[in-house]
C-alpha cells in the first residue's frame, strides 16, 4: 500500500516537472510547495505569467465618485511602455488621470485621444520604464480557450499591489448586436465573452491574456442586458483595439498638423440654438440641456440630453474645448458633430 | 494611492461608493425560500437554452472530441493531474463543516481541525445561532455542537463538535506561502445546498494575496485576506479555502459585490489559515478575542517612508525608544513599505502578543519587541457581541429549544467577556493536570502554617547568596545581608514600578503555589490562550491570574506544563517584572528550574542560580514590617 503510494507520488512529480517545464498551460497544477518565501524562488507558469503581464497592467484614478461611477478603473501599457490603451469613461474626464504603476508608483496622464466608437481611449505619460504589451492583431482567440484577466475590480489593489487575476475560458467570440437585444452598449462591434466575472466595477480598461501572456483583449466597461438582467462579461478583442489605436493616432495627427486659426465670425453654441448644461467643473460634458425651436442644430436633429462627442472629429472634452474649436469655424461653414444619444452614436451636419 | 486607505484624519481620501464594501456571505434565510430562489434560477437557465443554441452545441460537439483524440500523450497526463485534484478535494471534503441553526435552518461552513471536534467558522456564521448549533459532515452525520470562542473583529468562532474523538481534520496548510496564480479549491454550503451534507467543491486561482478590506460596519475586518475567483458565494462563509493539494489556507468569509446581487462576481476574500491559527489558542479559551493596536500611527511622507506620526507615551512601543517621526522598517516577520501594510499586518495578531518591532532613528537601526495592546475597551466588544446575537435570536425566533432539554446544557457556561466561559474551564482543567504532574517534592503543602517553604540559591557569576522564603503571611527576600519582607496581600505594585528585585521572589512563591495548588487557588484566574514568548519555540499556554492590585500572566509550556516565564503588571502602562525560568532536565533540582531570570524592559536586572528547595519552622515575628531581625 505504501509502496504504491509512494511510486504514485513519484509518477505525479514527474508529470508535474513535464507539465511545468513543458505546458505553462490549463494542465500545469502547482508543483509541490516548496520552502521559499514569497517573491523568490521558481514560480509556476500561471504564477510566472501573471508576474510578468501585471507589469504592464496600471490602476487608473480620475473623475467619479458618486452616483454609483466609480473614480477608478484599469489600463493596460502598451509599445513603448509610455502608451495606456483604456476604457473611454467619465473617470478620464479630468485634466491629468492619476495612473499608479504595479510598483506603486504615480505618473500622471493626458488624453491623447479616444475612440468614440469602440469607446477605447489613449493616455500618454512619460518616461514610465513600464514593460507595454504588444498591441498585435493577429492575437486572437477561439471558443474554449484559456484566458485570464487582470484588472484592478473594486479598486481592491492600492500603491504597489498587485491587480487581481481571474481565470476564464472563452465563450464565444461574437458581435455585440445591442440593437436587438437588451444590451445597450455604444460599442456594437466584436467582442471575447468569457465564463467568468470579469467585467466588474473598476475592471473595464484592464488585460485580458492568453497562456502566453499576450495581449488578447481590453475588459470592457459593465454591461447589462436589460431584458435578462444578465451582466455580460466581455472584451474587446486585440484587433479591434489595434484599429481604434491607429484610428486614434490618426485622428491625432490630424488635428495637430491643422492650424486652429480663429475664424473671423466663429460660431456660437448659444447662436446655434443649443443650451448646454451649467458650466461648473473644468471638464463639464456637453450635453444639451434643450435646443430652442427653429434654431440651426434643430434642424439638424440635435435633441436635448445628446452629448456632443466630437466636432468635425475633434475631441471634445469639456464645455470649454466645445467653445474653442467653435471658434475656429466660421459661421458660414457647415461643420459635423458626433453626438451620443442614450447607447447611440450618430452623426449630424450642421448646416447654416 | 496610499491616501485611499490610510490618511492623516483616518477617512480614506478617496471616498468608495458605500455599496461597494465587501460583505460578509452568511446566509440565514430559510429554506423553504431558498429552495424557490434556486428553483427560479433553474427556471430562468432551463429557458436560457434555446433551440438555435442547443443545436450549435451539437454541431461543434465532434469537434472537441477529435481534439482530444489529437493529442492521446496528453490526455494520460490530464488523467493523473486529475486525479491528483480529485484525490486532494476527497480528502479536504471529509473536514468540510456545515453549520446549521438547531432547527436545520440556515446555514453556513467550518472546517474542522481537531479530531475532537474543534471547527473554526465565521464570527457572522455562528452568531445568528447564538451558542448552539448542529454541523453536518461528509458522512452525512449531523453533530451537535456548541460555540467555544468568538473574534469579532476579525470574523473568526471557534465551534466544538460532540460525538467523536477521531473526527476528520484538515491538512494544515502555509498561507504565507500563497502566491497569485496558484490552484486553489473552496469547499462548503453555498445556498445550502448540501442536504446530503457533502460539500460543494469550487476551483478557482488566488486572485491575490495579503489584500485588505475594510471593516463592515464597525467590525469584521479582514486584515492580509487571499482573494480568490473560485466562487464563494452565500453559505460558504466559515468554510475552508485550500490550496491546489488540499491543505488549509484560509477561511473564506467576504465578497465584493456591488449591484449584481448577493452572489459570486469572482472575487471572494478567506482569512489567512496563518492569522487563524495565531487566534485558534485564544478562541478555545472560550473568551470574546480581540485584536491589537500599537499605541502610535504611521504616514507616508514626502520620501516615501513609513514615520510615527503620533505616539502615545503610555504605549510599550515608546517605552522601547520608539519616537515621533522615526521610520517603521518591519512588523513580525513582513517589511513595512507603506502605512497600509502597517495595518495590513497588524490585523494578524491577537492583543497581548509581543510582536519583533525594527525602526530606525536617528541612531541607526533599532530592534525592539513591543507588547499590542488591546484594539478595544473593556466591555465594548461584548456590547457588539450581545447586539449581534440580539438580532440572531430574533431571527431564530420561537424555534429554540428549551436550554434544559438541551443534551448539551452542561457544556454551555454564560459569562461576561466569553462566548462560553465552559471551555475557559477546560482549558484550565488541561493546564491543571499538566501542572499536577510537575508537583516540587515536598513534605509539606503551602497550606500548612507551621512551616516555611524557602528557595535557596546564588547571583549568577557572583558568590552573592540568593533566599526567598514565604509563609501565609509574607514573603522574605533576601539578597547577601539584606533582607526585605512584603505581605502575601501587599501593595506589590510599587516593587514592580520602582523595578526592584523583590519581584523575583513574588514570582518564585507564585511558581511554588502554582505547581503546589494549581493555578486556581491563587487569585481570579482566567486561561487567557496561546501566546508566543520571545526566545522561546512555538506558542505557549497564557493564564492570567489577579493578584490584588497586581496581574500575574503565567505563561507555561504547553507540552510540559513548566513555567517558563510570569509576568507582574501594576498597570498597562508600566514595564512588568519579567520572570523567566530556565529548566535543566539533568539537574538534580528537576523538576524546578535550574535558573529564574529577573527583566524590566530590555535590562536583565538580576540572574539566580536556585540551589535548594525545602522548608523552615515559621519564626513568629513582632518586629517592624518589612525587616527580618
Amino acid at each position: 500500500m505504501i509502496d504504491r503510494a509512494l511510486s504514485l507520488a513519484r509518477l505525479i512529480a514527474a508529470i508535474l516537472i513535464v507539465l511545468v517545464f513543458e505546458d505553462p498551460g490549463i494542465f500545469a497544477e502547482d508543483k509541490p510547495r516548496s520552502d521559499v518565501p514569497l517573491g523568490q524562488g521558481s514560480l509556476s507558469g500561471l504564477e510566472e505569467l501573471f508576474q510578468s503581464a501585471q507589469r504592464s497592467v496600471v490602476k487608473l484614478y480620475g473623475a467619479g465618485g458618486m452616483r454609483g461611477l466609480e473614480s477608478y478603473q484599469s489600463g493596460v501599457v502598451i509599445g513603448d511602455g509610455n502608451t495606456i490603451l483604456t476604457s473611454w469613461s467619465t473617470v478620464l474626464d479630468v485634466d491629468k488621470v492619476r495612473v499608479v504603476t504595479y510598483d506603486g508608483r504615480r505618473l500622471d496622464a493626458e488624453v491623447v485621444g479616444v475612440d468614440p466608437e469602440c469607446e477605447l481611449a489613449l493616455l500618454r505619460v512619460e518616461n514610465s520604464k513600464l514593460p507595454g504589451f504588444v498591441l498585435e492583431a493577429s492575437y486572437q482567440v477561439r471558443p474554449g480557450q484559456r484566458v485570464f484577466s487582470i484588472t484592478n475590480l473594486f479598486g481592491i489593489a492600492a500603491g504597489n499591489e498587485a491587480c487581481s487575476y481571474q481565470k476564464g475560458v472563452v465563450m464565444a467570440v461574437s458581435d455585440l448586436q445591442s440593437k436587438y437585444t437588451g444590451l445597450r452598449s455604444v460599442y456594437r462591434g466584436k467582442v471575447i465573452v468569457v465564463d467568468v466575472m470579469t467585467n466588474n466595477p473598476g475592471a473595464a480598461g484592464g488585460a485580458l491574456v492568453d497562456l502566453g501572456g499576450r495581449l488578447v483583449g481590453v475588459i470592457g466597461k459593465e454591461l447589462r442586458d436589460e431584458q435578462s438582467g444578465i451582466w455580460l462579461n466581455y472584451s474587446i478583442p486585440a484587433d479591434v483595439a489595434a484599429a481604434s489605436v491607429d484610428r486614434i493616432l490618426a485622428g491625432k495627427t490630424r488635428s495637430a498638423g491643422a492650424s486652429l486659426t480663429m475664424a473671423k465670425n466663429p460660431h456660437k453654441a448659444l447662436d446655434l440654438g443649443m443650451v448646454l448644461i451649467p458650466n461648473v467643473i473644468p471638464k463639464t460634458p456637453v450635453y444639451i440641456d434643450r435646443i430652442r425651436k427653429d434654431s440651426l442644430a434643430n434642424r439638424a436633429g440635435i435633441q436635448a440630453n445628446d452629448l456632443v462627442l466630437l466636432v468635425n472629429d475633434q475631441r471634445v472634452d469639456s464645455q470649454k474645448s466645445f467653445e474653442q474649436i467653435l471658434q475656429t469655424i466660421e459661421r458660414g461653414d457647415s461643420f459635423q458633430l458626433l453626438l451620443q444619444r442614450g447607447t447611440e452614436l450618430l452623426r449630424v451636419q450642421i448646416r447654416p | 494611492m496610499k491616501a485611499l486607505r490610510f490618511g492623516s484624519d483616518g477617512e480614506p481620501a478617496i471616498r468608495r461608493h458605500p455599496a461597494m464594501v465587501s460583505r460578509p456571505v452568511n446566509y440565514t434565510a430559510n429554506v423553504s425560500s431558498l429552495r424557490r430562489w434556486t428553483s427560479i434560477c433553474l427556471v430562468l437557465l432551463g429557458a436560457s437554452v434555446s433551440p438555435g443554441v442547443a443545436q450549435q452545441q451539437e454541431a461543434s460537439l465532434p469537434q472537441i472530441v477529435s481534439a482530444e483524440l489529437a493529442l492521446p500523450e496528453l490526455a494520460a497526463e490530464v488523467l493523473v493531474a486529475q486525479q491528483r485534484r480529485v484525490e486532494a478535494m476527497r480528502k479536504a471534503s471529509m473536514a468540510t463543516v456545515g453549520v446549521f441553526g438547531l432547527d436545520s435552518q440556515g446555514g453556513g461552513s467550518g472546517v474542522c481541525i481537531s479530531p475532537d471536534g474543534y471547527v473554526l467558522t465565521n464570527f457572522h456564521v455562528s452568531s445568528p445561532f447564538g451558542h448552539r448549533m448542529r454541523c453536518g459532515m461528509n458522512d452525512g452525520k449531523m453533530y451537535e455542537a456548541v460555540v467555544a470562542g468568538i473574534d469579532p473583529t476579525g470574523d473568526l468562532a471557534v465551534l466544538k463538535m460532540f460525538g467523536r474523538d477521531d473526527f476528520p481534520t484538515a491538512t494544515m496548510g502555509d498561507s504565507d506561502q500563497i502566491r497569485v496564480g496558484q490552484w486553489c479549491f473552496a469547499a462548503g454550503n453555498p445556498f445550502v445546498l448540501a442536504t446530503n451534507l457533502q460539500p460543494t467543491v469550487t476551483y478557482g486561482l488566488i486572485s491575490g494575496v495579503r489584500r485588505y478590506q475594510y471593516p463592515s460596519g464597525t467590525i469584521l475586518e479582514y486584515s492580509d485576506c487571499i482573494q480568490t475567483d473560485a466562487s464563494i458565494n452565500p453559505g460558504n462563509s466559515g468554510g475552508p479555502l485550500f490550496n491546489a493539494d488540499g491543505e488549509l489556507i484560509g477561511i473564506n468569509g467576504r465578497c465584493s459585490f456591488e449591484k449584481r446581487g448577493r452572489v459570486n462576481v469572482g472575487v471572494g476574500y478567506a482569512i489567512s489559515i496563518k492569522q487563524a491559527m495565531n487566534f485558534y489558542g485564544n478562541l478555545r479559551s472560550g473568551r470574546i478575542v480581540d485584536h491589537a493596536t500599537l499605541g502610535f500611527t504611521v504616514a507616508t511622507d514626502n520620501q516615501g517612508r513609513v514615520v510615527v506620526s503620533n505616539i502615545l507615551e503610555s504605549s510599550d512601543a515608546y517605552r522601547r525608544g520608539l519616537r515621533y517621526g522615526d521610520e517603521v522598517l518591519r512588523l513580525g516577520d513582513r517589511d513595512i513599505a507603506t502605512a497600509n501594510q502597517l495595518k495590513n499586518v497588524l490585523g494578524i495578531f491577537p492583543d497581548y502578543w509581543r510582536v519583533a518591532l525594527r525602526y530606525r532613528n536617528e541612531q541607526g537601526v533599532q530592534e525592539a519587541a513591543i507588547r499590542l495592546q488591546s484594539l478595544h475597551q473593556p466591555g465594548e466588544l461584548e456590547k457588539i457581541v450581545e447586539g449581534s446575537s440580539e438580532q440572531g435570536a430574533k431571527k431564530a425566533g420561537d424555534t429554540k429549544p428549551a436550554v434544559s432539554k438541551d443534551a448539551l446544557a452542561d457544556r454551555y457556561e454564560s459569562r461576561r467577556g466569553f462566548g462560553n466561559y465552559y471551555f475557559n474551564r477546560l482549558e484550565l482543567e488541561r493546564i491543571v493536570k499538566l501542572q499536577e504532574s510537575r508537583k516540587p517534592s515536598l513534605a509539606t503543602s503551602a497550606a500548612d502554617d507551621s512551616v516555611q517553604i524557602r528557595i535557596v540559591g546564588s547571583v549568577l557569576g557572583e558568590s552573592t547568596s540568593v533566599e526567598a522564603r514565604f509563609d501565609l503571611e509574607k514573603i522574605h527576600w533576601t539578597l547577601g545581608d539584606k533582607t526585605t519582607s512584603v505581605p502575601i496581600k501587599g501593595n506589590w505594585g510599587t516593587w514592580i514600578k520602582n523595578q526592584e528585585p523583590m519581584p523575583i521572589a513574588m514570582a518564585m512563591r507564585l511558581w511554588y503555589q502554582w505547581h503546589e495548588q494549581g493555578p486556581r487557588k491563587l487569585g481570579q484566574v482566567i486561561y487567557i490562550g496561546q501566546s508566543p514568548v520571545l526566545g522561546k519555540q512555538g506558542l505557549l499556554d497564557m493564564t492570567r491570574i489577579v493578584l490584588g492590585e497586581v496581574t500575574a500572566e503565567v505563561y507555561t509550556s504547553v507540552a510540559s506544563g513548566d513555567i517558563e516565564l510570569i509576568e507582574l503588571f501594576t498597570d498597562r502602562q508600566t514595564d512588568p517584572a519579567e520572570v523567566y525560568f530556565d529548566y535543566d532536565a539533568a539537574s538534580a533540582l528537576a523538576p524546578m528550574p535550574s535558573r529564574v531570570r529577573l527583566q524590566y524592559g530590555l535590562e536583565s536586572r538580576l540572574v539566580v542560580d536556585l540551589g535548594k528547595l525545602d522548608t523552615l519552622p515559621v519564626v513568629k515575628t513582632e518586629g517592624v514590617p518589612g525587616v527580618q531581625p
